[in-house]
């Protein structure tokens, strides 16, 4: 356990709890102030010098935001697209996390690169042309087309993932369910996919938010606004000449509450996910 | 040779096709998908960035000549490099220097490492708008709080000034990317083995040596993956900047992603934009080479 810090000094115990107190602060403070400042009056966050504390807290913000500003709109949207783009990139990825890690392919190498290739190329590169195809298609400022957009973000993630922890899963019961005369699918989907289970849900899980966090393509591939997304509304705001600053922080933190509870309640299988390849010897 | 081994060995090698046509199926959605969504697309920029003025059907390489003249992009490149630097950097250290600390017995341990990693949980167009609002030269708390310290004299006007805009870009950056370098060095940490620090220290090693001996060497595969990982991002960030500053003032936070976005969605320069976002490509996957070259040996 010691490494650096192994000494048991008291000098070296206060200096390592007064790194993670400020640390501490640096991580909690902004969503701290985020709320305090939500449920201010804009009168009361305009004063200088600050209040800290709302005196008398209200939730106006959200109302004017959640209601009058459409934010129960851009919820749904971002809700329906990225649920969707999670569970059809993780179903996708494990399909093919499958394939990889079980047969011999011809062209595995090239196959696996391209993937992992995928995974590097800047959205802004194909977000372009992207934007053509889609009008040409007619799926433009569509969810449809914002969803297999999305794709393209979480499917090269959701394949790398899935295939490490399918990997991880002795092949002899993929054999002996074989012998049994259980279809390639069936093993798959009765054998596999149940002993992967906490991987899926940390893959589904980061597919979420990658999807639901994502400005670059939800800017460029809708226009109405109807189709406009929680991140999107956001940026828009915080854009406008006047910025009503309780509002707009009420409207972060609708933004942002969705990846904190979901990443709260499956913290444990997120973590392991985004280590599993990372530590894997 | 009988009827009987003849008729195993064909069955056999039907079996065998078939498990192979069963392998192609299973990667075949993936692939294609990836190939139309992705490849094509990215085919089509590829094209464009070799465009010449006038000929619709010739091939050269004005646009990148005209990218390589203006003194804008390099401009964007200095920025994009700083800022991609500075954070990776800050990452890494703030990164490890937790793992370390959260690597040992200490009271709320389980409660800090679930709470450290919520900033990069949520979307970075959230850390911008906070940073901003934590920033703001006329109200933000943090000009109040250094005043009050007395630490400044005057308020700072941190994203409206040229000096500090992109640093203040960067505190927000710094801020929601090092819990994920954090989970990842931590991870590492815990994957090396008590009994070599047992033994350094049996051997007199003190805490310097036993971490460049044995911590350094144990996390060499983790710090790749968390690098490589993380440079890619940053080099990539788009919506925390787009949010916060949306690459002002002037031009004075513009990275490379915000950048090929405004030549192509603002001044509807495609052909440009396409050379930008190969330049910016061909850096990503150089970065990227060490970290896929350890993929493929392993497997």
């Amino acid at each position: 356990m010691p490494g650096l810090f192994s000494s048991r000094s008291p000098l070296a115990a206060a200096a390592i709890y007064t790194f993670l107190l400020a640390v501490g602060v640096y991580v909690i403070f902004p969503f701290l102030w985020m709320l305090l400042t939500s449920l201010k009056t804009e009168t009361e966050a305009l004063q200088i010098p600050v209040v800290w504390l709302p005196v008398r807290p209200t939730l106006k913000a959200y109302a004017v935001m959640w209601i009058r500003k459409n934010y129960a709109v851009y919820f749904l949207n971002s809700t329906v697209v990225s649920l969707i783009t999670a569970l059809l990139s993780s179903l996708l990825g494990a399909l093919a996390g499958y394939g990889f890690s079980r047969f011999a392919l011809r062209g595995r190498g090239v196959l696996m690169g391209f993937v992992l290739t995928t995974q590097m190329l800047p959205g802004v590169l194909v977000v372009g042309p992207y934007f053509k195809i889609l009008s040409a298609v007619g799926l433009y400022d569509t969810r449809t087309g914002l969803i297999i957009a999305f794709l393209t973000i979480c499917l090269p993630f959701a394949t790398w993932m899935l295939k490490g922890f399918i990997d991880g899963i002795p092949r002899e019961l993929d054999d002996a369910a074989r012998v049994d005369g259980c279809s390639w699918l069936g093993i798959f989907a009765r054998i596999v996919m149940p002993l992967v289970l906490p991987g899926l849900v940390a893959t589904i899980l980061f597919a979420f938010l990658l999807a639901w966090g994502d400005l670059l393509w939800v800017s460029t591939l809708t226009h109405s606004e109807s189709m406009v997304t929680v991140t999107l509304a956001i940026a828009r705001t915080v854009q406008e000449f006047y910025v009503n600053w309780p509002e707009l922080m009420a409207g972060a933190l609708i933004g942002g509450v969705p990846s904190i509870l979901l990443y709260l309640l499956m913290q444990r299988w997120l973590v392991q996910g985004l280590t599993a390849g990372a530590i894997k010897q | 040779m009988s009827v009987g081994v003849l008729r195993l060995r064909l069955s056999a090698r039907r079996g065998r096709v078939r498990e192979r046509i069963a392998g192609y199926l299973f990667v075949a959605p993936a692939i294609l998908l990836l190939g139309a969504v992705l490849a094509y697309p990215a085919f089509v920029s590829l094209r464009l960035s070799f465009t010449v003025a006038g000929s619709p059907t010739g091939l050269g390489l004005d646009q990148y000549r005209l990218l390589l003249r203006s003194s804008l992009f390099w401009q964007v490149v200095r920025q994009t490099g700083t800022f991609v630097a500075i954070s990776v950097g800050a990452h890494l250290i703030l990164g490890m220097l937790l793992a370390l600390a959260l690597n040992r017995p200490l009271m709320g341990r389980t409660p800090l490492r679930i709470m450290v990693l919520l900033p990069w949980v949520v979307p970075d167009v959230v850390a911008g708008i906070v940073w901003k609002w934590i920033l703001n030269p006329l109200y933000g708390v943090l000009n109040d709080v250094l005043l009050e310290l007395h630490l400044v004299q005057s308020p700072l006007e941190w994203i409206a000034s040229p000096k500090l805009a992109l640093f203040s870009v960067i505190l927000a950056n710094v801020w929601r990317g090092f819990p994920f370098v954090m989970v990842i060095l931590l991870a590492g940490l815990q994957a090396i083995p008590e009994e070599l620090y047992e033994a350094a220290a049996i051997d007199g090693a003190g805490p310097l040596a036993s971490f460049r001996h044995i911590t350094l060497p144990g996390l060499r595969k983790v710090l790749v993956v968390a690098l490589a990982l993380d440079t890619i991002w940053e080099v990539r960030r788009f919506g925390l900047i787009q949010a916060m500053t949306g690459g002002g003032p002037g031009t004075l936070t513009e990275v490379l992603s915000t950048q090929v976005f405004k030549q192509y969605f603002q001044f509807f320069r495609f052909e440009y934009a396409s050379a930008m976002a190969m330049a910016m490509t061909a850096l990503l996957l150089l970065i990227s080479i060490p970290y896929v070259r350890m993929i493929v040996r392993e497997e």
